[in-house]
């Protein structure tokens, strides 16, 4: 069964269709089920899902791709990109900084996803012109970590 | 505003999934921002408040020059 409802498909399409300009690819590091049991090693509870939920959004647009890898075969790949845990993925398109997502972005956090790779997509955000002329000056860096919980 | 900036890197995080760091920040309400390891507030602000925030973590003495 689809994760994202029919009626929702059908919405975030269209807002898609009219908002995304450029591509974005999402990279997604994850770990696959392990027939073997490593004690003390908790397995990823929600990396299917967040897989599964990421590709139903990258298939609503043409401009949106996924790619998936395991985190123990791509560990350079993960280190350069700041993750070190799963489910994780980064969305890479015009922005000039990184967007990086830590555990599934479902409930609350799903609006905030297709926001994100609106923005992503287009390089911009309705940010106001004092913000963002702050943000363009910046010439320390800068992390932002924003909690946040399903519902 | 790491759409906007390629000195911004920005992690959502689901605080549930993972408690070390749930614990580690001191997460006790959602959405709760941390900026820099030293700025931290919870809720949502208005843009300018929010704004204030990430001054204040780039530049803790006040110094806006």
């Amino acid at each position: 069964m689809a994760l994202i409802s029919e009626e929702n498909q059908e919405t975030i399409r269209k807002h898609f269709d009219e908002a995304l300009s450029g591509d974005v690819e999402i990279v997604m590091f994850t770990e696959h089920e392990s027939p073997i049991i490593i004690p003390g090693k908790q397995p990823c509870e929600t990396c299917a899902d967040t897989q599964a939920l990421l590709e139903e959004v990258t298939a609503l647009s043409d401009k949106l791709t996924l790619t998936v890898r395991e985190i123990s075969s791509s560990k350079e790949e993960a280190f350069a990109l700041g993750i070190d845990r799963v489910p994780a993925f980064v969305c890479n398109g015009a922005a000039r900084g990184r967007v990086r997502f830590f555990g599934i972005p479902s409930g609350y956090e799903f609006s905030g996803l297709i926001a994100d790779l609106v923005d992503v997509s287009n390089g911009t955000t309705s940010l106001s012109d004092e913000t963002r002329e702050y943000l363009s000056a910046l010439t320390e860096n800068v992390n932002i970590k924003v909690f946040t919980t399903p519902n | 505003m790491a759409v906007e900036s390629e000195h911004v890197t920005a992690d959502v995080i689901e605080a549930m999934e993972f408690p070390d760091l749930a614990r580690r920040y001191g997460v006790r309400g959602v959405p709760k921002i941390v900026i820099n390891e030293t700025t931290e507030f919870v809720g949502a602000l208005p843009e300018a408040q929010y704004l204030a925030h990430v001054r204040a973590a780039v530049e803790p003495n006040g110094n806006t020059e």
